[in-house]
């Protein structure tokens, strides 16, 4: 909520800005390159190929607009990240993902998510966290899967059931 | 007044005990799984459609409608206690009623949210008893020429959406624009943007991004910043109910929410998340307390979701009257007459008017029991917001997968979910607002598909964007729309600089 | 996954086998995989079969999975991975799938299924508004002669039936199929308001998604695509107006690869007698379905025909690079 400049301290160039216009430059060149195999069978009227060109210019455009406002040091005041806490947080998804890709089902999918999110908010006590979310997943997979008909991926666990 | 005596009919028949009974099971059920993100209410339909097999005709719709209402309600609960979404058009009221959960007001919030469906419920269904021919009539004369000077000034309006730094808003917005490049291009069948992967086919999900971005993306937030603040959420603060200020404040969007939706839902691409957007933005310009627009204004809850339910009305006109789905939803509500035999069209009002008006009295009825079942709830909800932070979070994170999870669970879907969640998280952490990237994804491809469908038919002629009465006034309303502040913005930038 | 509905045929099926009814097909459990979201033609089409293939005590139980996704290429391709040599699963395919695959250059393609049968088609009609100075199919013929580019057609997604179908009449009347101004809609709903809103010259279709506004008269029906007229229906067909024009979007169900020919044979029964049935018959009548059953070797063969029609379609517009 922040986007008034900080005053003369944040006055220097803001590398994260820098990163920021070069990902949307980037993002331009993807769109016409992706545009140019784009087949023109368009008999009448624009074709396929028109709309990611203009999206590429405006990208192009607010690159340099992001760029400007870098090198200005124009960004508004970050604070320090807790990065412990973003890559456990990921790493739950990541799991989440593994898991249900292999087979494992939901309960223990989304008590892995559950588990390593709650651990990434503070939590230490890890079997006590993993109990809960182990009820709280079979309880929603209950609900869902079996009351609800939803079908919700199955694995070791919901078998048993 | 043949129509009072139609619609009189169908209330005594909705009223009796049993069907109240359906009516009452069919909302909780729709809330049930309709609070799961990604999980809309055609969705919700179409899931729980075989439960409704086994009543009679008169029982089956009016649980129908009581599904389809609770799934809508519940999209809104989520958007407004953990900010995430449950369909695209739920999400206008996660921007205010997420900040006004936090602030201790979700009770206000949801209430104003229940009390507002409701209130545009019945005016959109009375709308839908009466004014259906006539709207009709107007609907189809919306060619694909007017739909992109529509999308135009919606595409303006939403600026209300952008924060502060117009570079920030635009680049968000553009980000959108090119997630809703990818997939197959409607208009030649071609892939953009999909990188040979057949799940990136049918382009990016909008209820994926929206609950990676606010649901994902928060809790990363949060999590990031957690030793700087620890973010207390008081789950409730002054009254739980809303006071006659809350009521004053949200009469008036209630009945321009409902102006917007009726209308715009009646259209055949109209869609409901067009005038959520409209209604949001209209609010926040109109607000006596413009300074609250993004801490937790209840007027930018209230006006979006009446819009919201009276789109949902809306979709009724053509349906009933010409046999035209136009949502997934209605296309849903077609399956319900099919049951039965029946073709919805031109001649359902006249050989089966019974039924007709037995449905209208069911949504009627299905809002009722909707008021009935949640404002008692509403304090029981905001209880959840007690729960200790680690645990909501991961209880968040938990229901937010889910959703995708029973929907689509592909492992591409899980990551792109999980890539907007990065995506969510970096934005908020270099203060880029989330909200224009959804609204550009929704967008960007309904005005780029009736533009090109606009040259298609006059052969390339840009100038019959101008010819048709229709577009050209909604090109000029743009016009002024985009001008307008532009002007008085300047202005207060040179006094802002002068400081 | 077992719902309740189906929870209780269970037991209704137990019930009639401790009875001593006979038929050992009553032991199949199927899985039916619809390769579209909730709510369209292939979902109808798998729900409708779970529903007769348990009301006929067919099978004990039927489960239907949506998987979503590109005309079906994404879900064709994790049947055949995934359902590789199994007896007990089905998927619902149709005319759409056989453009979406080639289109989308999908690595998976139809000849690696097993075929169990045709089912269901649904013919095609051309509409124009009331008040259009075009009669008949041969007043279309003639406007497109005189000017390809100004004769739109509007209809559903590009590549889809109603496209292939705005080609082959182009064909059929000696005109040049590239040049046809085809305009893709999503969804019927938004195709029909640009027709009643006169927006287009024509529209293409299911017949039973416009029967209503033909039998009211907000549109002219210039002709159907079957072979012959159809009882009920007071239509001229294209063949009898003079043009070679027959096209249906038909829906079929498939078996995955590598499967036995017993197996192959329990699931054909069971789709035969499926088709008998009082259940799927009602629900024919019901949905506006025509019965074309049409099995094993002649549907193969069927299916082969179809697929190199219209591949040679989308080529001709463009779709398909050769």
């Amino acid at each position: 909520m922040t986007d008034l400049p900080q005053g003369p301290a944040s006055r220097r160039v803001d590398r994260a800005g820098v990163v920021i216009a070069a990902v949307l430059a980037a993002l331009a060149v993807v769109l016409v390159w992706d545009s140019r195999q784009l087949a023109t069978t368009t008999m009448y009227g624009m074709g396929p190929e028109v709309m990611p060109v203009v999206i590429a210019i405006g990208l192009g455009l607010l690159a340099i607009g992001n760029l400007v406002d870098a090198l200005r040091g124009n960004l508004p005041a970050r604070e320090s990240a807790d990065r412990k806490a973003v890559w456990l947080i990921l790493g739950g998804l990541v799991l989440l993902i593994a898991i249900i890709g292999l087979g494992g089902g939901f309960i223990i999918a989304t008590s892995a998510l559950f588990v390593t999110t709650s651990a990434a908010f503070g939590r230490r006590a890890l079997l006590a966290d993993a109990a809960i979310a182990l009820v709280l997943s079979t309880l929603i997979y209950l609900a869902f899967d079996r009351l609800l008909t939803l079908s919700l991926p199955t694995g070791p666990l919901e078998r048993l059931l | 007044m043949e129509t009072f005596a139609a619609l009189a009919h169908g209330m005594a028949v909705a009223v009796q005990p049993m069907n109240l009974l359906y009516a009452l099971i069919g909302v909780f059920l729709g809330t049930a799984v309709g609070v799961l993100p990604g999980i809309g209410p055609a969705l919700t339909v179409a899931l729980l459609l075989p439960v409704t097999y086994k009543l009679d005709p008169g029982g089956s719709l009016i649980m129908f409608a009581g599904i389809y209402y609770g799934g809508m309600y519940g999209g809104s609960t989520t958007a407004i206690l953990i900010n995430t979404p449950g369909e695209s058009a739920s999400m206008a009221t996660a921007l205010e009623g997420n900040k006004m959960a936090k602030a201790g007001r979700g009770g206000p919030a949801l209430a104003t949210s229940a009390i507002g469906s409701f209130v545009a419920g019945t005016i959109a269904t009375i709308g839908l008893a009466f004014l259906a021919p006539w709207l009709v009539d107007f609907a189809v004369r919306f060619g694909p020429e007017d739909y992109f000077a529509l999308m135009c000034v919606a595409f303006i309006t939403v600026s209300a959406t952008f924060g502060d730094s117009p570079i920030r808003g635009l680049t968000s917005l553009f980000i959108g624009l090119t997630l809703g490049l990818v997939g197959i291009d409607k208009l030649t069948g071609q892939a953009r943007l999909a990188f040979g992967i057949p799940e990136l086919l049918d382009g990016v999900e909008v209820t994926t991004l929206a609950v990676g971005l606010f649901a994902l993306g928060e809790a990363l937030y949060v999590a990031s910043r957690r030793h700087h603040t620890e973010e207390r959420i008081e789950p409730v603060r002054g009254s739980l109910w809303m006071t006659r200020e809350d009521w004053k404040r949200s009469w008036k969007p209630w009945l321009r929410g409902t102006m917007f939706g009726f209308p715009i839902g009646a259209l055949p691409a109209g869609g409901a998340e067009i005038p959520t957007f409209l209604s949001y933005s209209t609010e926040k310009r109109l607000s006596k307390h413009p300074e609250e627009f993004g801490k937790g204004a209840i007027e930018g809850v209230a006006g979006p979701e009446a819009a919201n339910n009276a789109s949902a009305a809306g979709t009724l006109v053509p349906l009933l009257t010409l046999g035209l789905p136009t949502s997934a939803t209605a296309a849903m509500m077609l399956a319900g007459f099919q049951q039965y035999g029946l073709n919805p069209g031109p001649l359902l009002f006249a050989e089966r008017p019974d039924l007709v008006w037995g449905l209208i009295a069911s949504l009627f009825i299905a809002n009722v029991m909707l008021l009935v079942l949640n404002l008692p709830l509403v304090g029981l909800w905001v209880k959840l917001l007690a729960i200790p932070q680690p645990w909501l979070y991961a209880g968040i994170l938990v229901f937010a997968t889910m959703g995708t999870i029973a929907a689509k669970p592909s492992v591409v879907e899980l990551s792109m979910l999980a890539g907007f969640g990065v995506l969510g998280f970096l934005m908020r952490r270099f203060d880029f607002p989330i909200a224009p990237v959804v609204v550009g994804l929704i967008l960007g491809p309904i005005a780029e598909s009736q533009l090109r469908r606009a040259l298609a038919i006059s052969l390339g002629d840009p100038m019959t964007l101008l010819q048709s009465p229709m577009s050209a006034t909604l090109l000029g309303i743009a016009l002024i729309a985009l001008l307008a502040p532009f002007v008085m913005k300047g202005m207060g930038r040179f006094k802002a600089n002068e400081d | 996954m077992i719902s309740f509905p189906s929870r209780l045929f269970g037991a209704v099926v137990a019930l009639t086998l401790a009875a001593g009814a006979p038929a050992l097909s009553q032991q199949l459990e199927l899985k039916i995989m619809a390769p579209a979201a909730p709510g369209g033609g292939w979902d109808q089409t798998a729900r409708s079969m779970q529903q007769s293939l348990v009301a006929a005590k067919i099978a004990r139980s039927v489960q239907v999975t949506n998987v979503a996704g590109a005309g079906g290429s994404v879900g064709i391709a994790q049947f055949v991975n995934g359902a590789k040599g199994d007896g007990n699963q089905l998927m619902v395919n149709g005319f759409v799938m056989v453009g979406a695959l080639a289109m989308n250059k999908s690595p998976v393609t139809l000849e690696q299924v097993t075929p169990i049968a045709r089912l269901t088609e649904e013919i095609q009609v051309i509409v124009v508004p009331a008040n259009s100075p075009i009669k008949t199919a041969q007043d279309l013929a003639t406007a497109v002669k005189a000017d390809i580019a100004k004769v739109t057609f509007a209809g559903g997604s590009a590549g889809g039936v109603d496209h292939v179908m705005a080609a082959l009449f182009a064909g059929a009347i000696g005109a040049d199929a590239k040049k046809v101004n085809y305009i893709p809609f999503s969804g019927g709903g938004e195709s029909l308001a640009a027709i009643l809103g006169g927006k287009v010259t024509a529209g293409i279709s299911g017949y039973s998604e416009y029967e209503g506004q033909i039998k009211s008269g907000k549109l002219r029906a210039i002709g159907i695509t079957s072979e012959k007229r159809i009882a009920g229906v007071d239509i001229p067909t294209f063949k009898e107006q003079g043009i070679d024009l027959v096209i249906a979007n038909w829906r079929s169900v498939v078996a995955p690869p590598g499967i036995t020919p017993e197996q192959r044979k329990v699931l054909s029964d069971a789709v035969a007698s499926m088709v008998k049935s009082d259940a799927w018959k009602e629900i024919l009548k019901q949905k506006g379905w025509e019965d074309a059953y049409l099995a094993d070797e002649a549907f193969a063969d069927f299916l082969k025909k179809e697929t190199v029609r219209v591949t040679d379609v989308l080529k001709s517009v463009g779709l398909v690079k050769s």
